[in-house]
């Protein structure tokens, strides 16, 4: 099935440069356990029995999901437009559905793979357990998905390298920085966590941190539900996009 | 059964730039077609609604499927390939061929792979990155990625540009053999010998719009306004007076005649045998199709 074919490319090209797309986040991920980890882990947590180093690792893991997951559709889709490879994919049979849920589908396996290689590679620098499995692995997935979901739609909408570049590093990279990776938000003031708490990524690293520790700062139930309707949107919207064929078809 | 409908095709640009203009023909199934034009006279806009890359006004159906509401069936039935060169830099020559398979849902084709690979001069290359390929050997693997799914319908756009002789040459005996195993073609070249030698229909279009549809004979047929020349070389250099009155052009011993039917052609040799003077050499020139073109083209 074209389906089929696509996410196997698409799984082949991120493969074939895995120095670039698996060992270097893995890398990034290291220093910052060894930075942050090790060197303040006085750092109270504000959670009981919980040491920086356990609160920090699975903030890293789905970190690197989230950014992964993120650069593979987008960088795939926006390579193939400039060289213009893309073509190859239009003209075949595949609708505009199988194309999206193909190039999604790859981005979430990058996302999960690197998040796995993250986990591995930190998983040594501090004790921590898998509290609830379920919720390691909804969040690790819907992170993916939104994160894939928002690099199609900006794969799609951009036409040159820079507004790729620019959304990354200046609404993904803060956005995601800010969720409550390396801190609790909880220890923030008032206007702070107010601010904080709109950022959508918040939610994601907190229920996916409920998997390892068993504690969240917000409501489970509605965390779960924001996070399957916001995954649901991004990906209506990015499915659209390329249905219209937004700066893909003339 | 028609192989490529083009019903009242419409494309306007964003930049209000009108590039094709009610175009309307039909293609048989196992025609031969050479779509004629000068640069941006419209061709690839066409090619590219057809591919399903455009959007556009009007209707498009390939082997019977309309290219908007039928597409998957509609672009199984084609295969296309493009003007500007493109290519995965991540995979080799048989991986693209393999995966661009995939993506027509088809299994278990190595030996058409190999079959292509070979038709197309680049068994050797199979490996080899896409990369390290130089521009005439990319072209070829477009054609070969074209083919992969054996499209009832393939279009050419301008497939040999930038390929030397010799390879030009076995690749369109590797596509008329596809002609002849029934495949109807849609071809745009600026090599016009290629499509007087090839096609057995010719599309014009201009500026957007089709001004000339015909099988190729006809069009040869038609171009009556168009004169035939009569070549002649003479041993001496002399040329008589009585036939001055056809002369075109002269260079040293080589004269240029007009000649309005070729039953002037008995009266000339009379008349220089007439007047003594002896033939070194003597063609026929018919118009070509190149002249017909720029007739048409009124330019």
């Amino acid at each position: 099935m074209p389906f089929f074919a696509l996410i196997k490319k698409e799984v082949y090209r991120f493969s074939s440069i895995w120095v670039q797309t698996v060992l270097g986040p893995l890398s990034t991920a290291l220093l910052y356990q060894l930075i942050f980890g090790s060197q303040f882990s006085v750092i109270n947590t504000g959670l009981e029995n919980i040491s920086y180093s356990m609160f920090l690792i699975p903030g890293l893991v789905m970190m690197q999901i989230l950014l992964n997951s993120f650069g593979n559709s987008s960088s795939s889709l926006i390579q193939s437009k400039y060289t213009g490879n893309i073509i190859f994919v239009l003209m075949a049979p595949v609708t505009a559905f199988s194309m999206y849920s193909a190039y999604l589908v790859a981005s979430v396996i990058r996302g999960l793979l690197v998040g796995a290689a993250v986990l591995l590679g930190i998983v040594w620098f501090g004790s921590f357990h898998f509290e609830h499995v379920w919720a390691i692995i909804f969040y690790a997935v819907m992170g993916a998905a939104i994160t894939g979901g928002l690099g199609m739609i900006i794969g799609i909408w951009s036409e040159k390298f820079d507004q790729l570049a620019g959304f990354q590093s200046f609404i993904m990279v803060p956005l995601i920085y800010l969720s409550g990776i390396f801190y609790n938000i909880q220890n923030l003031g008032q206007f702070w966590r107010k601010l904080a708490m709109l950022d959508p990524f918040l939610y994601i690293v907190d229920g996916f941190r409920y998997g390892f520790i068993g504690h969240a700062n917000f409501d489970i139930v509605t965390g779960v539900i924001f996070v399957a309707i916001f995954a649901l949107v991004i990906n209506f919207i990015g499915i659209i996009l390329l249905k219209r064929g937004i700066n893909i078809k003339h | 059964m028609n192989a490529l409908e083009i019903n009242k095709v419409s494309k306007i640009y964003k930049n209000n730039f009108k590039a094709l203009h009610d175009v309307d023909f039909r293609i048989m199934q196992g025609d031969f077609v050479g779509l004629l034009g000068v640069n941006g006279a419209g061709k690839t806009t066409l090619i590219s609604s057809i591919a399903g890359i455009n959007r556009f006004d009007g209707q498009i159906k390939v082997m019977g499927h309309d290219v908007i509401t039928d597409v998957v069936k509609a672009k199984f039935n084609l295969g296309v390939v493009p003007q500007e060169i493109a290519f995965d830099p991540f995979l080799t020559v048989y991986q693209t061929l393999w995966f661009q398979s995939g993506l027509y849902g088809v299994t278990n084709n190595k030996s058409w792979l190999e079959e292509i690979l070979a038709g197309m001069h680049l068994e050797d290359k199979a490996y080899a990155n896409t990369r390290s390929l130089s521009g005439g050997m990319k072209r070829r693997l477009m054609v070969a990625q074209a083919l992969v799914h054996k499209p009832p319908v393939i279009i050419l756009d301008e497939p040999t540009a930038g390929v030397d002789v010799e390879i030009r040459k076995n690749l369109w005996d590797f596509i008329s053999k596809l002609h002849k195993d029934g495949h109807t073609i849609l071809l745009t070249t600026h090599y016009l010998e290629e499509v007087e030698k090839l096609c057995n229909q010719i599309i014009m279009i201009d500026k957007g719009k089709i001004i000339a549809k015909s099988s190729k004979s006809d069009l040869i047929a038609k171009s009556s306004g168009l004169p035939t020349i009569l070549e002649i070389e003479t041993y001496e250099g002399r040329f008589p007076d009585s036939l001055r009155h056809l002369l075109v052009s002269s260079d040293n011993d080589r004269y240029l005649l007009n000649l309005q039917s070729n039953d002037e052609i008995l009266a000339i040799l009379n008349e220089l045998n007439n007047a003594g003077i002896k033939i070194e050499n003597m063609n026929i020139n018919k118009p070509k199709l190149e002249d017909i073109f720029l007739k048409y083209l009124g330019r």
